[in-house]
């Protein structure tokens, strides 16, 4: 399937004729999404089921050393109940996302390309669902960043564009870079534990069972296997935008917004999240890596919101909205629950990208994203307001939508784990505020986009609703927000989600969690009910010029001058580091050779005159050389060996 | 005579004859660049048929010369030992050189010095040829010589241009200064072990007792083969001569006898004395402990392997000119092959193998690219190729390609070879899971670069006023179309399946750690 992909993507930038390239695009879209339902459909018949077929692409034989039986690279897919979960949501929304594009992408200029580049993208989101072995998965990991970094800088004429996309790109690599590190420390870990050289031997694959494979192997808490997790934390964080690596995620909005619904808040940023779930299901993380996920989740999701609180740009909100909410993701599969994260996933998915996708209305039809230019738009536009609405409900845990369900299920089970753990009680505390600011900030969004008679800037253009193309998406995404949360309900739905002991999908709810869940409605209801006192109708709250809170807003709005933190470290190191080496070429080893040499000149009374000065250079790094080598043979080597015991 | 020793050298005397052929034609009077070529690109492509033949390619049989019963025999006193992967070495040598040769039919037919230039690159590739069968370190360091006698003069041999003059001169004033460390750690050896045949190195333990004189002595030789290899700090010729020599000679420098230090660096530091019983006691400011070879030198090539390829990529990331930047970006891939030189298992050697095989068709073909653009009049500098894929999308998508494999991404050889190598040294335990981990950094940086000048060719636009190149949509000539074609799909053919080749390079480094046993 992700090969059919690949060549839809290829053949779309061959395709002259736009609207016909777009529409093939759409058809294989919706081919996989039909193959993605069937899978789904077949997962739910036999629950629990794993079906893996694979081929070996690489295989290194091993050497008394740390693989005795060597290792392989694998190539294959993997079908569980997780990955079928996964594939429907990428190829539903995908699907949507690619119809959506055609009406709201018609006038854009590089339209084959960008078709290209989304089927590209898809092709490699499904390729890391289905992928069944982490070497594998991290291709396809770093296939989806590349796609995401074309995509953001889609519009590359835009040096704010430019910019954000490499900003992500750079930003992920981190990520990238240690996630791999995880995976190698994992594999020399594993290969010192019992039955690990068969593993490695067959490809490191995801396999079954209710235990986690490797700590099962390890039996528990061991510092590498801690740092380990750590990695694969590190390489989530990139891509599901974690603090302190979610500076770009907001930057990435430069992006068409089809592109944020997609990418940046339905599929891609999920896939951290994602791998925290089989890492946790496959690998497992030990007490600490959990305290260390939980933290990061529980930091994020809350301070993420703060920022979409003042902000005017209707699609950042959004994305602020996704790094919190993803930050619930990361706080379920820390507490130790990974469905419990999935459930937040699938249902964030669609209402996420429902948000986006009526924000992208709202931007097709009136031409900026500025939130204080809008106003007044229920009436042009009852469709999209009613659906950012129902979007804004879900996304604020207001039951019977979506999002109550898995939200409230990843609160009751910080809960649980706080029980056994008190260190998880600030992040119980920092999750239930940001419930509060969630529906807050939402509903500030709604009500100053489409509350009220008028917009505020009279330049804007008469706003009207999309074509059907844009439409439909709409619905079909409102309804899922809507009954999303409740089809786990159903036990045959609900087997996709039975992995892992995560008993508690769907959510159940004894007297405690009718507390829990009371709580945070209230929160929700209280959040929505500000919103509105300051917001509607129309009404905009300008906070007084001298007001106390001012300081507070600069910073929200610089986003905590994390980002300009950012520009400075990486143009210091990278830059820096480069700049070092050059003049550490230039003028530490020239002047020290020089040192030398005029040593040497005045020792053998200038017998290199007449030597260009450049090539006296050269031998002189050589002479330079010989001597550290024979220092470095001679002297510190044989030292070094004797202190580590000799050979 | 016995005729064995010549069936032997089959390969070896196909080029050479074919070199003295060529110099014959010129004092002839033949003035043509076609028949050179022609004569260099056959000799090439028969001798690479005979050495496949040998590596024991079963379609090519007939074309056998050496038995299988005398490859991969233990070392003994002999001057020269054939090995399979000195043969697979031979086979890139001799691709490579193909490969130019190739692209060279492709330069303009009234050349003058044409014959010198198919005569040197032959001279030059019988050495490399020579290099790979040496089983005494004379042997080699004189077959390391011819080479590098010839490249110094295929750098300057159009006698015109003032930069490729005083490259070549450079060139051979800093080789001749790597030769002398050769030869004298050469005989530091022989003064230690008493002989200079790697069965008597192997044997390992030093006749007059004093195991410093033999680490001098490998300090030395590490020293000017390391120039030949461009490892960093012997490095800084490397980057003057890529730029300043004719672009078919950077391309033959780069991807081809480069190589050859590979190679000595494998039977001076590897196979050999891998299995070396200890030196003897050795007490360096007071402590005394029993140096055993091979760990000491572990610690120094890998060194030597971080700083390459971390100094090779950070000044690469500086570099304005294309050349310079392949140049930095070849150095900082000699860094990687050393990984595999450094933990020295047989993985690690197939994976440094595999880099070398990659690097023939990746930096060739580069370098190759290069040379076609510039002959269309394009500007030397990265930011003149602004938007050249609009212009050239064929040439440009090679180029690309070329590039990713360079960065090590999946689909091409490029990342196999990384794979192999980097995994290698996760495999082979202790401190060599480290270059691993430099080796990865290194690659991440590495792709910054690769990155930006693929997005120079395919994002950006030229500057409206600036004047066109005068042969922009000129043809480059059959040759070099084909030898550019044939590095493209090795890159590709070689990522999607690498098992085959790599298969035959991990059992023929299984048998080359053994050697010296």
């Amino acid at each position: 399937m992700a090969v059919s992909f690949g060549i839809v993507g290829l053949l779309g930038t061959r395709l002259k004729k736009l609207e016909y390239g777009g529409w093939i695009a759409v058809g294989f879209a919706a081919a996989a999404m039909i193959v993605g339902l069937l899978v789904a459909a077949a997962e739910m018949l036999s629950p629990g089921s794993y079906t893996d077929q694979s081929f070996t692409w690489l295989h290194l034989p091993g050497s008394p050393g740390t693989f005795p039986n060597g290792f392989s690279l694998v190539m294959g897919s993997l079908v569980d109940p997780i990955s079928a979960l996964m594939l429907l949501v990428v190829t539903v929304v995908g699907f949507l996302v690619m119809l959506y594009s055609i009406g709201y992408m018609h006038h854009d200029h590089g339209l084959p390309r960008y078709y290209a580049e989304l089927s590209l993208f898809l092709a490699a989101m499904t390729g890391l669902v289905i992928a069944d072995n982490l070497l594998e998965f991290f291709l396809f990991w770093e296939l989806v960043g590349v796609c995401s970094y074309f995509l953001i800088g889609f519009y590359y004429e835009k040096p704010s564009a430019a910019s954000a996309a490499k900003e992500a790109f750079l930003v992920t690599r981190i990520g990238d870079v240690l996630f791999l590190l995880g995976i190698f420390l994992y594999f020399t870990v594993y290969a010192t534990a019992g039955g690990g050289a068969g593993w490695a031997a067959s490809g490191f694959k995801f396999v079954s069972g209710s235990t986690p494979f490797l700590a099962g192997a390890m039996g528990g808490n061991t510092p590498l296997l801690t740092v380990a997790g750590l990695m694969m934390l590190a390489g989530a964080a990139g891509k599901s935008a974690q603090f302190p690596l979610h500076a770009w995620l907001p930057d990435a909005m430069e992006g068409p917004t089809t592109v944020s619904a997609l990418i940046h808040a339905a599929t891609m940023v999920a896939a951290g999240v994602y791998l925290l779930v089989i890492a946790s299901l496959f690998l497992g993380f030990t007490p600490d890596d959990r305290l260390a996920i939980v933290a990061v989740g529980g930091f994020t999701t809350f301070f993420a919101a703060t920022m979409a609180v003042v902000h005017p740009d209707i699609k950042r909100v959004i994305a602020y909205s996704t790094i919190s909410q993803l930050g619930y993701m990361v706080l379920g599969v820390g507490a130790g629950f990974a469905m419990v994260g999935m459930y937040h996933l699938f249902t964030h998915a669609f209402f996420k990208a429902l948000l986006f996708l009526a924000a992208g209305s709202v931007i097709h039809a009136v031409g900026t994203q500025d939130l204080f230019k809008m106003g007044g738009l229920r009436k042009p536009m009852r469709v999209t307001a009613i659906a950012f609405a129902v979007g804004a409900l879900s996304l604020s845990g207001i039951p019977p939508f979506a999002g109550f369900f898995s939200k409230d299920d990843v609160l009751s089970s910080v809960y649980t784990a706080a029980q056994s753990n008190p260190a998880y009680w600030p992040f119980l505390i920092l999750a239930y505020a940001t419930v509060f600011l969630t529906a807050y900030y939402i509903f500030r969004a709604w009500f100053l986009a489409f509350s009220g008679d008028k917009s505020r800037d009279p330049t804007l253009p008469a706003a009207h609703e999309g074509p059907w193309t844009m439409q439909v998406p709409l619905y079909v995404l409102s309804a899922l927000a809507i009954v999303a949360g409740v089809l786990p309900f159903t036990p045959s739905f609900g087997s996709l989600f039975s992995l892992g002991g995560a008993t508690s999908v769907p959510p159940t709810y004894g007297t405690t969690d009718l507390v829990l869940s009371s709580v945070s409605v209230g929160l929700g209801l209280g959040g929505i009910l500000l919103a509105r006192a300051l917001w509607g109708n129309g009404r905009v709250y300008v906070l007084a010029p001298d007001s106390a809170l001012q300081p507070m807003r600069t910073i929200l709005l610089e986003r905590y001058y994390i980002k300009a933190g950012y520009d400075w470290v990486g143009l210091r190191i990278v830059y820096g580091g480069s700049r070092v080496a050059d003049f550490f070429e230039r003028y530490v080893i020239d002047g020290t050779i020089h040192g030398f040499e005029r040593l040497g000149t005045k020792l053998s009374n200038g017998l290199r005159e007449g030597q260009t000065g450049l090539v006296s250079d050269y031998a002189s790094y050589v002479v330079a050389g010989v001597i550290g080598l024979l220092i470095l043979l001679l002297f510190v080597a044989p030292l070094i060996i004797a202190s580590l015991g000799g050979p | 005579m016995d005729t064995t020793i010549l069936a032997t050298f089959t390969p070896e005397l196909i080029v050479l004859g074919a070199a003295l052929l060529v110099f014959l034609l010129d004092v002839l009077g033949v003035r043509k660049l076609e028949t050179f070529g022609a004569v260099a690109v056959s000799a090439t492509a028969i001798a690479l048929l005979a050495v496949v033949a040998d590596l024991g390619f079963a379609p090519l049989a007939v074309l056998r010369t050496i038995p299988a019963s005398s490859i991969d025999l233990p070392l003994g006193p002999s001057l020269y030992v054939v090995t399979s992967l000195g043969l697979v070495f031979q086979a890139i040598f001799l691709t490579s050189a193909l490969l130019v040769s190739l692209a060279s039919l492709s330069r303009p037919s009234d050349e003058k010095g044409s014959a010198v230039f198919f005569g040197l690159l032959l001279m030059a590739t019988v050495g490399m040829l020579f290099a790979a069968v040496a089983s005494d370190l004379i042997f080699l360091l004189l077959a390391v010589e011819i080479t590098g006698i010839s490249t110094y003069l295929l750098v300057g041999y159009t006698r015109k241009d003032a930069r490729s003059l005083e490259a070549a001169m450079k060139f051979y004033i800093v080789g001749a200064l790597s030769s002398s460390l050769s030869f004298f750690g050469a005989s530091l050896l022989f003064g230690a072990y008493g002989g200079t045949s790697f069965s008597v190195l192997a044997r390992g333990t030093s006749v007059i007792g004093y195991p410093a004189l033999a680490l001098a002595g490998y300090a030395l030789l590490l020293a000017g083969l390391g120039f030949k290899l461009t490892l960093v700090p012997f490095h800084a010729w490397a980057v003057d001569v890529y730029d300043g020599a004719p672009d078919d000679v950077s391309a033959f420098l780069a991807g081809g006898s480069k190589k050859i230090g590979v190679f000595a660096f494998f039977l001076l530091f590897t196979g050999p004395v891998l299995l070396a019983p200890a030196l003897g006691v050795w007490c360096p400011a007071g402590h005394c402990s029993t140096v055993t070879l091979r760990p000491t030198l572990e610690l120094a090539l890998g060194v030597l392997a971080v700083l390459t390829m971390t100094i090779g990529n950070l000044l690469a990331l500086q570099q304005k000119e294309v050349k310079r930047l392949l140049a930095y970006s070849s150095i900082s891939q000699a860094g990687y092959m050393l990984i595999g030189v450094a933990v020295g298992t047989a993985p690690a050697l197939a994976g440094a193998t595999l880099q070398v095989f990659a690097h023939v068709f990746m930096k060739a073909g580069a370098f190759l690219v290069v040379a076609a653009v510039l002959g269309l009049g394009v500007g030397p500098r990265v930011e003149d190729w602004k938007g050249l894929a609009r212009q050239r999308p064929y040439l440009m998508l090679a180029f690309a390609l070329m590039l990713l494999s360079l960065a090590g991404i999946p689909l091409t050889i490029g990342f196999v070879s990384k794979f192999v190598l980097f995994s290698a040294a996760v495999q082979a335990e202790g401190w060599f899971v480290w270059l691993a981990v430099a080796g990865l950094l290194n690659s991440a940086l590495s792709v910054f670069y690769y990155a930006r000048f693929l997005k120079t060719i395919y994002l950006d636009s030229p500057p409206p006023d600036a004047p066109a190149p005068p042969r922009l949509f000129a043809p480059i000539g059959y040759g070099r179309s084909a030898a550019i074609a044939i590095a493209v799909v090795a890159i590709v053919a070689f990522g999607i399946d690498p098992q085959p080749v790599l298969s035959g390079m991990q059992a023929a480094a299984t048998h080359f750690v053994a050697i010296g046993a």
